[in-house]
This record gives C-alpha cells, structure tokens and sequence, in this order.
C-alpha cells in the first residue's frame, strides 16, 4: 500500500461526483488529480516495482497529465497516430483511448458511458470510445486545436473523432489506412502524412523540418531494439512490476515513439534489468488491452515472481524496420505493417515472433468488449496456439467498464490456467526436456464462455 | 460461379461481365443459431458478419468478396479462409477518401480482384463486355452514349430473374439537381422535387451527390412514407412495414445498392471505380456530408424513419445519434441480430413506431369485428397478454372499469387470455354479447383469435396511464421479460419510447432470479431492501454476472436485506437510463408487476428526486389502454 491512500480515494469519490455535478470544475480537478498522481509517482518511493518500472510509470503518467490544460500544445490522437509528425511540430498528442483510461482511474467511466449510450451510441461499442463520448455529452471533455486519427487499427476511430470533432468544433485529420501492404498503399498513405505536416504547419506557423522527423526515426529504430531487447531480458529476469505497468509500458512505446527521453528510459531498463534475479516463474506472452483495474489480475501479476508478463503485444505491433529513406513512406510502413491492420495472419506472426524471443510459457488474449478485431480472430489465435502446443487462456472483460466483467470468473479461469502451466511443468521436468517444444493436444487452453450482456 | 457479397462497394457489375453471377448475401430468416460462427470468430462480433459466416458455410456459393467496410468483415474473412479454404475469398480494400488518389488506388485493387477472379475462375475481363454489361451496348452513336442504367441489385436477383437491368431514360427520372454541398442551390434541388412529387407515385430521383449514383426515393400520396437507414436491414423489417399499409419511401441501409451508372466507352474501368466509390458513401467513409444532406431533403418529407442497427455493428449508432438530436421526422432505432428470435421484439417495436406516429394502418384490421356500441352491447374488453401475467378490464360506455383480472400466463398465452377474459365477463356479470369491442395487446397479442384487434403495449400503457392521471409524462413499464420507458403527451399519445434489450438485465425475470438466490419469495424482496442497512453495488450490467455476483455477496455473509437492496438499485439504474432516452419529463409514474416492489420504486425515486405515481394495481395499465382504445373503436 502505497502513502496517502485514504486521502487519494476521497479525492477520487470527489471528482467521480463532481463530474455529475459540475463539468467544468471535474475536468480542472481530475487534472489536479492527475498531476498529482504523476508527482506521486516521480517524487514517492515505491519500493515493490523494479526501478524502470517506476520510471516508467512516472513518465507514462506525465506524457498525459503534463500535456492536460495546455489545449494549444497537443492534438487528440488515437493510440496508432503517427506522434512522430506532431513532434516535429513541438505538439504532443493525447490518445483519447488513454483519456478515457485516466478518467476511468476516478470511476467515472459507468457514469460517461450510461451517458453515450443514451445519446444513441451503441451499447456494444468499445467502452473508451464510449467514455470519450460521454465526457464530451457531459460537457467534461476539454478539446485542443486538432484531431488526428488512424482508420487503423479499430473501425470506431474515424466515427468517434468524427462526432468530436464536429460537435466540440475541432478540424479533424483521418489518416486512411488501407488494408493492402504494397507500394501502392504506401504511397497513398505516406501522401496523406504529407498533408498532415502541411496541416500542422498552417495551425502552428511552425515550418516542417524533414530532417527532424528523419532524426525521430532514427532514435525510434533504436528504440525499438532496445524495447525487443528488453522484452527477451524480461523473459530471464524477474523484474517486479504492477499489472498497470506493463500497459504503461504498451502508451510508451506508442505515444512516445521517437522521443530521446524514452530511448534513454529503455537504455536504464535494459541495463537494470540485467541485474535483477533470474525469473523462476511462469512467462506470460500478454495479447490485446489490459484490464488495468482488475482485481484478480492485479492480485496474480503485481510484483509477482510466480508468474511474470514478459511482453505484451501492443507495444510491438507497429514495429517496423523504419528503412525508407523517404521518412513519410517510413512512416506509412509502419502504420500499415501494424499487425492489428490487415489480414489476422500478421497478428499471428506477430505472436510467434513474440514467442520465439520470449518461450513464454502460456499466452493470454484478453478480449476487450467491443473490439471486434481482436474478439473476431480469437478462434484463429486458439487454433494456432494449438497447433504449437502453447496454452492459451482467452478472457472475456472490459478495458475499464468493470460491469462488463466478472471478477469471480476470470479469477477462477485464471487459477485453472495457472493449473494447466504448473502440470506442463511438471511433465517437462520428468521428461528432462523444453516444456516448449511439449505439446498441448491434451487440451491445455482455458477460456471464458459467453460474454456480458 | 455463384459469388456472394454483402457491401455496395463491390464491383459486382465487373464480375459479372466475367461470366460471375453475382449473389446479395441475405442472411436465412430461419437462422436460430450462430454456433459455428461463434465457434470459429467470437460471440461479440457483428451479428449480420456472424449470419454470413453460417451462410457461406452452409450455402452452394463458390466464393465471396468481403470489403474492408468493418473490423467484424476483417475478421469473416479471416475465419471463412480458414474454414473454408476452396472457395473463392477476396477482401477488396475500400478506401474511407474519394478523392483522385483513392480512387486510382481503388480502381488498382478492383484490377487486382478482377484478375483474381480470372485466375479462380479461368475467365477473363475486358473493359467492352463490363461496357455492355453496364447497358452500354444499345447506344445509339458511338462516343455519345448517354444512355443511363438504372441498377437495382434487389430487383435483379428476385426470385423471378427478371431480365438484369431496367433502361431508363435519364431525363424521365433525374432532375438536374445541384451538388448537394451548394446549400445556394438548393432550392432549385427542392423545386426539382417537388416538381416530381406531383407526379403521384412516380419514382423521384434524389439529389446527386457528384455523380449519378443516387439512391432512390419513392413517396406516396395516399399512404404513410416512411425511409429505412442505418445497417443493412432484413426483408422482414420491410414486409412488416408494407403489411401495415406503409410506402416504403427511402431505403439507405448499407448494403442496399440501388444505383444507376453511365458507362464510359474510354476508361471503362477507371470511371466504373470511380463511380461505385463516390455513390452515396456509407458511415465508415471519410465525408459523409453527401449522406447529412439527403438526410436534410428527405427527413422533411417522410412520416417517420426507421433506423435499423445490427446487434455488434457501431457503426451507424453515430448517425442515429445525430438525427436523434435534429430530424424533423421521428426515428425509431430498431436492433436485430439477424436471427428469428428478433421477430417479436421488431413486430412490437414497428407496430408501436407505426402507432406513434399515427401509420398504422393494419391490413387484416379492414374487416374490423369490432361493431358499434348498440343496446345490448355497452362494455369494451382490454386485454393485456403479457410473460408473466394476462390482464383484463371490462370497461363500460362511461369510461367506468366495471371489472378487472390478473392471472398468471401459463405456456399458452392464448389459453390464458381466453381464461381471463371469461372471468373479467364473469366478475363484471355480463354476457360475451354484451361486449362491442375486444382489443388485445401485450407480447401475447398475437395469439388472441377472438380479439377484434391488436395494439401494442407502449400505446395501451400510454393510454392507461393518462386514464389514471392525465398528469402522467414519463411511464415506466417493467414487466416480466422487458422494461420500457414511454414519454406522452398531454392528451395521452406516445411521443417517444425505449426498450430493453434481448436481455433479462433490468426486469421482473431479473429480479426472480436473484429472490430464488437469496432464498426469499419474489414479494419479500422487496420489502426486504427497505431494510437495508449496508450499501452494496451490483456492478453488473449482465443479469447472469449479477446473478453470480449475488452469489458471491452471500458467500461472503453479507446481509439479505442489504443484498435486495443492491439489486433494486441496480435494476433501478438500468430503468433510469431508459427513461432517460425518452427525456425525463414529470410527472412520472410506473406500472407493471414490478411497480409493486418497494425496494425498486424506492430506487428509482432516488434516482428521478420526485414520487413515482402507482395507481392501485399497476398490472392492469396495459388493460385499462386496450379497453379505452376498444372504447374509442366503438363510439
């Protein structure tokens, strides 16, 4: 338990009631809430979690709340929009996904999505979208000068940033993604991110320097090896994290691509990491969003050393080799070589990739209510695990509607899993071999049935 | 080759000039099931993706071509490539922009489909036979051809295969409209209308957008019109319309792709792409202004418009949110998820829109039974069919309820309301040919023989309630299997209503459920929450979560009472959010058999800060509506 809990809970059942009461003063609070969380985090000890992840956690955390209340000095963006151009631009970008997970912190979220959802908006729709809509229904939502989405990788983007726009009166920028990796997508792509840095430079005055955006390339290709080197330490070493943290880590590596700041984080984490212990519990290869608020996630996966989440596959799902000389079809490589764009196959490959750096021993897809992409190839993710012989545990839930899951039953699923990995174990010990190259056929995967409604 | 498709942007005049016979994937009315689609993709992805997924599998087509409209279409063909390996499965990437770069790009990956098909099929394109598929061929001049095709992909695969395309004259139907983005203009665009209009029952062209693409409008002076938007809509929504004597006037569901195309001798190709990309664009494309300002000309025009969504698809909720806030027409959102089971809740929901907007026009109600009041016949019957309760009230000329019955629906909801009414004549000691008019309503109705008429609860329970208090606005109605909230006017009409969805989350099975958990009876539980000494939140929007969430409250000692109180709350929130769909205007009052739970109407007291007005026996609204509106019939 961290200091100051009592405080803090009063003060978030403050702003959770605030936001029915008085938009206008439950925006300015949460961001004193936010604040204050991010100082917390730089200036507080926590003396469970490994140091880069309490780095990590105070960056991840000021990447938002330094940027709230100083509308002129970022753009609403999804969580794939290319931060590096608004970079260029000295713009940061907030990703209304992230938005709503922060208002969500505060349990405002019921409230923002009842709210949507009488407004007309579908009830099955993502529930961050939902809680965006909501926080602009209520009047909540304060807005910046520009929005920039992606079509990818979620269909709701360009309808969410489409009805903001309109109705808070913000210009909108729909970077349109297709499906196809070839030339052509490419350049169609890498000519709307030129657009984007003439539209940037007309709302700013400030001229586009091509140069930068290749040096941002640059440091983000280091980066990412530094990330993919991380990740095969974190499969060797117990590095005690929060479950939050390693969802921090995904917003990082997204939000942030490019910045020297988060290469130099990355540096300290791969060389800290090497010092920590040798991990001698289960390695989890995380797939999709994480319920950051979950209790039985969060009471098998804070600081745990029995069972350690060695990657998730959102941080690397737009890893791309960054080689194009042409720093905008670089750019629009990695926006359409996303493994969440395209066919499932690339999210496949993604997850072997991920694999193979790892040997994780079991994988989880976390199924976000709403996102049908990710639900829609869960059948394909089950079959292909299979066929490699890596259990699987497919859960039902919500990213931050705590209605839309139950606790009781992913604990239980998440026990039997936990089960399924302990008896592999112990197979591949008596059999003296890799527990990875054993096979499941057996029925090693777990899943929850059915969904909320 | 029979191909399937399902979205306006496949290029299926293209494929057919291959040789293709192109296939509009209607999903089986009979569906009952998605198991192999959940079984092979996920429970939450769009119903209508899951009802294609078991039609390919299950039909004679040799191949489908998905587009990339949505996430849930993504992932069909995901899942279709792996199950079904054979067939021919193309994803044809639509781009969201239709300016020149897009459209070169599409016309690249039609190109790209076209030859992929070749190649399955070992059949080849040429831009002359797509020329003449496209009506090209009786042009009377080379190089002048303007002779226009009217297309209508329904049309051209009804059963009767009626020769593929209908030529038309383009001056007999288009007017020179404007571009629709000129709002100077268009006034010439409405005087071009109207010009049209009054032509009775003549097809009217729509304003054009950029090119002849337009999707057609149809209105009729003598009936009701009313447009279907939104997703695409099965042919039952339009077969309960039309059976209730309705012109369906517009329908821009997404897949319905009636259009008519200008061949281009030169470029055959380039301006085919061109055209079926800049048609009235679909919610995912980037400028859907083209679609606000057919919504500002027709929304005008038509008596009401049903907006339809397809359980899982999102992606026109946004619309309906906007056209909520600023039609002139009243909009029904209607939900179906593509299986029969939709049937009841979509018959109810149509025939309450209809009603509520004064439309209903039921054709088996033209030999109506219902005879004048006269000497010997003076009361009128309301009856009430409803999940858990049949209700019947005899009503005299005076407006006067001479007797009324709850009964309990037993399987045969016909049975039942045959029982009540037999004991509703017998408490009021009258002969069945005392009776002038008999009007039934409630989720039974239809199984009435020997009512003289059927209208749906939400106008009954309007009725009733004015009857009980003419102050009443806001109606909340939980019954047994759904909630609802009716907002009315001063002289008792329904303006304006909501339903639950296919769920038990938020009614009186709801509330069963958790009372046989808790070991009590369901009149305990109640009066139990008022006991409530301990907050506990249910957090549950799932009433089988909830369930097991209650379990786990009473594994952990927590007090009965307290518990009750968590579920009346709960179910409290759920009635909230619908009442606050219809507008929460006082005064309010609930029915229903769940109106006689004082935990529930204590919580939505809480929740609305005023009384809630119950009359005596909330049971009997529903009736007390039937038996008025019987009333109405016979004076």
């Amino acid at each position: 338990m961290r200091p100051f809990a009592d405080p803090i809970h009063r003060y978030m059942d403050h702003v959770r009631r605030t936001c029915e009461t008085d938009p206008e003063r439950a925006w300015r609070d949460a961001l004193i809430g936010f604040r204050g969380n991010t100082w917390g985090s730089r200036h507080l000890p926590n003396f469970h979690a490994a140091r880069g992840y309490h780095k990590l956690e105070a960056y991840t955390l000021g990447l938002v709340s330094d940027q709230l209340g100083h509308e002129s000095n970022y753009v609403w963006g999804n969580v794939f929009a290319p931060v590096e151009i608004m970079e260029c631009f000295g713009l940061g970008t907030v990703s209304v996904e992230c938005l709503a997970s922060f208002f969500s912190g505060y349990h405002a979220a019921p409230y923002f999505i009842d709210r949507a959802q009488e407004s007309g908006i579908a009830p099955t729709l993502c529930t961050y979208h939902k809680t965006v809509m909501g926080m602009m229904e209520t009047g909540v939502l304060h807005a910046p000068r520009l929005a920039v989405t992606t079509s990818c990788a979620c269909d709701g983007n360009l309808s969410t940033f489409r009805q903001l726009g309109q109705r808070m009166d913000v210009p909108m920028v729909l970077l349109d993604v297709p499906y196809d990796n070839d030339d052509a997508s490419i350049d169609y792509l890498a000519d709307q991110l030129r657009e984007l840095a003439r539209t940037l430079e007309e709302l700013t005055g400030v001229p586009f320097d091509e140069s930068r955006l290749s040096h941002l390339l640059e440091v983000e290709r280091e980066t990412n090896i530094l990330a993919w080197e991380f990740m095969r330490l974190q499969a060797e070493h117990f590095y005690p994290a929060e479950f939050i943290h390693h969802l921090f880590f995904v917003l990082a590596m997204q939000l942030s691509a490019g910045s020297e700041e988060l290469h130099d984080l990355l540096r300290f984490m791969v060389d800290d990491i090497k010092r920590a212990p040798r991990l001698q519990g289960d390695k989890i290869l995380w797939v999709h969003l994480m319920p950051y608020y979950q209790q039985s996630l969060k009471a098998a996966f804070d600081y745990s050393p029995a069972h350690q989440i060695v990657a998730v596959d959102m941080a690397f799902c737009t890893m791309s080799d960054l080689d194009d000389a042409d720093p905008f079809r670089a750019l629009a490589k990695k926006l359409i070589g996303n493994a969440m764009n395209g066919p499932y196959e690339r999210k496949l490959v993604l997850v072997d990739r991920l694999l193979d750096a790892t040997h994780a021993d079991g994988v989880i897809h976390f199924c976000h209510w709403g996102c049908k992409q990710s639900s829609g190839g869960s059948a394909l993710l089950r079959e292909h695990l299979h066929e490699a012989g890596v259990p699987l545990l497919q859960l039902d839930g919500d990213g931050i509607d705590e209605r839309n899951s139950h606790d009781g039953q992913i604990k239980t699923r998440l026990e039997a899993f936990f089960e399924v990995l302990e008896a592999k174990r112990a197979e591949g010990a008596a059999q003296g071999g890799n527990v990875n190259e054993e096979s499941t056929a057996q029925g090693g995967t777990a899943e929850t049935k059915g969904g909320a409604r | 080759m029979r191909i399937g498709y399902v979205c306006k942007y496949v290029p299926a005049e293209a494929l057919e000039a291959m040789g293709a016979h192109m296939e509009r994937i209607e999903p089986d009315e009979s569906l009952v099931s998605f198991d192999a689609a959940e079984s092979c993709m996920h429970a939450n992805v769009c119903s209508f993706a899951k009802a294609t997924f078991e039609t390919v599998l299950s039909g004679n087509l040799d191949g489908i071509v998905l587009t990339t409209c949505c996430d849930s279409m993504r992932r069909l063909a995901d899942a279709l490539r792996a199950q079904a390996p054979n067939l021919f499965i193309h994803v044809l990437d639509v781009p969201r922009d239709t300016g020149e770069a897009a459209c070169a790009l599409f016309e690249r990956r039609v190109a790209e489909l076209l030859s992929s098909y070749g190649k399955f099929a070992n059949a080849t394109f040429s831009e002359k036979k797509l020329f003449a598929q496209l009506g090209g061929t009786p042009c009377p001049a080379e190089g002048t051809c303007d002779s226009s095709l009217e297309l209508d992909y329904a049309r051209l695969h009804s059963e009767a295969a009626q020769p593929s395309f209908r030529l038309a004259k383009s001056s007999s139907v288009s007017q020179s409209f404007a571009s629709s983005n000129q709002a100077a203009d268009s006034a010439a665009w409405s005087e071009g209308c109207e010009a049209s209009e009054r032509n009775a029952d003549e097809a009217v062209a729509a304003p054009r957008v950029d090119n002849a693409l337009q999707p057609q409008t149809h209105f009729s002076p003598a009936m009701p019109n009313v447009g279907i938007a939104g997703a695409r809509a099965n042919a039952e929504i339009k077969r309960i319309l039309e059976s209730h004597g309705v012109n369906i006037a517009l329908d821009i569901t997404c897949t319905n792709a009636s259009r008519r195309f200008v061949p281009q001798k030169a470029d055959t190709l380039a301006h085919y792409a061109h055209d079926v990309l800049t048609q009235l664009p679909c919610a995912r494309m980037r400028d859907i202004s083209p679609r606000k300002a057919f919504f500002d000309h027709v929304l005008p025009q038509i008596d009401g418009l049903v907006f339809h969504t397809v359980q899982f698809c999102d992606m026109y909720s946004y619309e309906y949110s906007d056209l909520k806030r600023t039609s002139p027409a009243p909009i029904l959102a209607l939900e179906t998820d593509c299986t029969v089971q939709s049937h009841g809740q979509m018959l109810t929901r149509l025939e309450a829109f209809l009603e509520s907007i004064g439309a209903s026009q039921k054709e088996h109600l033209a030999s109506q039974k219902g005879s004048p009041m006269s000497k010997t016949a003076t009361f009128v019957v309301g009856l009430d069919s409803g999940s858990t309760s049949t209700n019947a009230v005899v009503m005299n000329e005076a407006r006067e309820i001479v007797a009324s019955v709850v009964i309990r629906t037993g399987a045969k909801a016909g049975a039942s309301a045959e029982r009540a009414y037999r004991e509703a004549l017998e408490r009021a000691g009258i002969a069945p040919d005392q009776i002038a008019c008999t009007i039934a309503t409630g989720y039974g109705r239809v199984s009435i023989p020997f009512a003289d008429e059927n209208v749906t609860e939400i106008s009954c329970h309007g009725r009733g309630a004015h009857y009980f208090n003419p102050a009443v606005r806001t109606i909340l109605d939980i019954g047994g299997q759904d909630s609802k909230a009716i907002h009315v006017n001063a002289t008792g009409e329904v303006t304006d209503f909501a339903m639950n969805d296919k769920c038990a989350a938020g009614t009186g099975r709801f509330l069963e459920m958790i009372a046989r958990s808790l070991e009590i009876s369901l009149d305990e539980l109640g009066p139990a929450a008022l006991e409530s000494k301990k907050h506990l939140e249910i957090a549950s929007m799932c009433s089988v979560f909830a369930e097991s969430e209650v379990i786990s409250l009473i594994a952990n000692n927590e007090e009965k009472p307290d518990i009750a109180a968590g579920v009346c709350r709960a179910v409290a929130g759920k009635a909230y959010s619908l009442m606050r769909r219809v507008g929460l205007e006082g005064a309010y009052m609930m029915t229903g058999g769940v109106a006689q739970n004082p935990g529930v109407v204590r919580a939505v007291e809480e929740l609305i800060g005023e009384k809630l007005f119950i009359c005596e026996d909330p049971e009997i609204v529903g009736a007390t509506g039937a038996a008025l509106l019987a009333l109405e019939k016979s004076v």
